[in-house]
């Protein structure tokens, strides 16, 4: 079991990326922005975009507001730093040295995911945490298990993102693929997935549009990683649900909870690693 | 039990079939070079080794155990420098050698082992600006972590001096006194003849010699050929010469200069033979078959099959020099 050797070196590599430390710098910066927005400049913030009104200078609000950057750099993230992690390895010729040592392809693929994982949470931690020490200052309300519910949730999304890519990049061999069809997940899933979501419920419908929404809609548009992340937030961190009710609670279907979400990004850090694994393990490098 | 041990071994990629029906038993303890020109299927033979690739038919066993099945075994009791291989370029040498010693769960110290390999002043210098002959010398040294049983060296010797040469076959020499088996590919057969115990040259895929470099020149008429001035162009029938026992070729009959390939003991036979017909022998001298001209015979396809078929009076080999050689396929 060498799974833990190959982490600590693919996370002492993967670290020294200077895109990925653009990306951090940036990202510190950004979430440190939102926070001093919200903080700062309360009273004219509706973060809940909803019947419920705005929600001011409580952790909540401020957790809810930076989960919205969130989900943009973690998935953009994870593919800069990740979509090289196998498919460049075996491209180089790193990877006859690293296979050469003994390590079950297993270890090399989880061992990876593990590392860049860990690369990934720096920034999240750090610019979350920055955030958060700057609202324990400010703010009247302030939940530290809130915040670290949400921290935590937001490395589980840094988990799924990085289980895609490196999914991916076990899966093919190539580096262009790996970032081609890396990017195309986040396209799909994350940029077009709504216009999507009405597609395949007008198709679905015999090519109408219905005039009350399935269940099943909620289900499909909790797909994507950063949609349940949200639904996830709202899971563990109950008074992140608005006040008038979220998307779950108008379904009556055993899926209508907001749990889905923790179950959804579950299932993207099991499946997508599990496919490329079973991939990577059956190839001649 | 053997080191390595190869049944049939077979890799097919798509039509192209880089190693067929392989053949090979390397000896525990032994310096074993692997031959062959660039194609011929060494690498794809060590990758089979390592499970890096796996056999289309065939068996291969490393230190008596199956390759693919008990691989991470095999592994850790391998020292691999691989063919092509790329270095981390943001880790330093130490935590290259570290990583080699977490993964082993060995015991070395890294100084020792990056001294060893004769970069001991690059230790904290990230390894990607290291220079091609010092990457190979890191790789290498994470090969000697944890006292190997079995060193797997792809082309060491490429892309180092001279002076890097010598360093590597002087550790190979070290690793084998130490009691571990090399196994040793090179294209280029003057790296492997002065450390080797035993060669097998690969050619297309097969095995078509293997023996001890003394035996290769041995099977191949001792690798002597003598040159000899006459007086005036030799105009009688070589057949008389070739019929010499242990003359197996004569080249450059018409003309005053004659190139006869023979083993030894049939120098004197031969000019003896040519003194006979009325000749006068005005200059003659012997030249050692270099190993070049061994190596370039058994791999050079069209030479090694018309010199396979060649009867005494056969056709001259194609590119007109190098020794006759029998071609055990």
């Amino acid at each position: 079991m060498t799974l833990a050797a190959v982490a600590k070196k693919d996370f002492q590599d993967a670290v020294r990326s200077r895109s990925f430390w653009a990306l951090s710098v940036l990202f510190v910066g950004l979430a440190m922005l939102v926070a001093y927005i919200y903080i700062e400049l309360p009273g004219g913030l509706m973060v809940n975009t909803g019947s419920s009104g705005a929600r001011t200078s409580d952790d909540v609000g401020l957790i809810l507001f930076l989960s919205s950057i969130a989900g943009l750099f973690i998935s953009l993230t994870a593919i800069v730093v990740a979509y090289r992690s196998l498919a460049g390895e075996r491209e180089l010729g790193s990877m006859a040295v690293l296979l050469g040592l003994p390590h079950t392809r297993r270890d090399v693929v989880f061992g990876k995911a593990l590392g860049r994982t860990l690369v990934l949470a720096l920034p999240i931690v750090f610019g979350f945490g920055t955030a958060a020490l700057y609202g324990y200052l400010s703010l009247n309300e302030f939940s530290l298990l809130d915040f670290g519910t949400f921290i935590g949730l937001a490395v589980l999304l840094a988990l799924a993102w990085i289980s895609i890519v490196v999914g991916i990049s076990a899966a093919t061999g190539s580096t262009s693929r790996a970032s081609a069809l890396a990017v195309g997940v986040f396209l799909v899933f994350e940029l077009l997935w709504g216009g999507l979501s009405v597609g395949i419920l007008w198709v679905a419908n015999g090519f109408a549009l219905p005039a009350t929404t399935p269940d099943w809609l909620y289900l499909v548009n909790t797909i994507p990683p950063s949609a349940a992340f949200d639904a996830a937030i709202m899971a563990l961190i109950p008074s992140a649900v608005p006040a008038s009710g979220s998307a779950a609670s108008e379904i009556g279907a055993f899926y209508g909870t907001e749990w889905l979400g923790l179950v959804v990004l579950l299932a993207w850090i099991v499946v997508p690693l599990a496919i490329g694994y079973r991939r990577f393990s059956r190839a001649d490098l | 039990m053997s080191a390595i041990e190869c049944d049939g071994l077979t890799k097919q990629f798509g039509r192209v079939r880089a190693v067929d029906a392989l053949d090979l038993r390397v000896e525990e303890g032994e310096i074993f070079g692997f031959l062959g020109p660039n194609g011929a299927g060494k690498s794809t033979t060590i990758n089979m080794l390592l499970d890096f690739v796996r056999p289309t038919a065939g068996s291969v066993a490393v230190l008596g155990l199956d390759a693919q099945a008990d691989s991470l075994a095999v592994r850790q009791r391998v020292g691999v420098l691989p063919d092509g291989y790329h270095v981390y370029d943001r880790l330093t040498g130490r935590q290259h050698v570290r990583f080699a010693i977490e993964s082993k769960q060995a015991d070395d110290d890294p100084d020792a082992i990056l001294e060893r390999a004769g970069i001991p002043e690059a230790a904290d210098r990230k390894a990607g600006g290291y220079s091609k002959g010092m990457k190979q010398r890191l790789v290498l040294g994470m090969a000697l972590v944890g006292q190997p049983d079995l060193l797997v060296l792809d082309e060491p010797t490429t892309g180092l001096d001279p002076k890097g040469a010598r360093e590597v076959r002087d550790i190979v020499r070290e690793e084998r006194d130490r009691g571990a088996t090399v196994f040793f590919s090179s294209h280029v057969l003057g790296q492997v003849e002065a450390v080797c115990d035993r060669v097998g040259i690969l050619q297309d895929g097969e095995l078509v010699a293997v023996d001890t470099i003394e035996g290769l020149r041995a099977a191949n008429g001792a690798g002597s050929r003598l040159r000899i001035d006459l007086d005036r162009p030799y105009e009688k029938s070589p057949a008389t010469i070739e019929a010499i026992p242990g003359v197996s070729s004569v080249d450059g009959d018409g003309d005053s200069d004659l190139t006869v390939t023979c083993e030894d003991p049939a120098k004197n036979d031969v000019l003896a033979a040519i003194e006979r017909e009325g000749y006068r022998i005005t200059d003659f001298a012997t030249e050692e078959t270099s190993l070049e001209d061994l190596f370039v015979a058994y791999t050079d396809g069209d030479a090694v099959d018309s010199r396979a078929a060649t009867t005494k009076v056969g056709t001259p080999p194609s590119n007109g020099e190098g020794p006759a050689v029998e071609v055990s396929r």
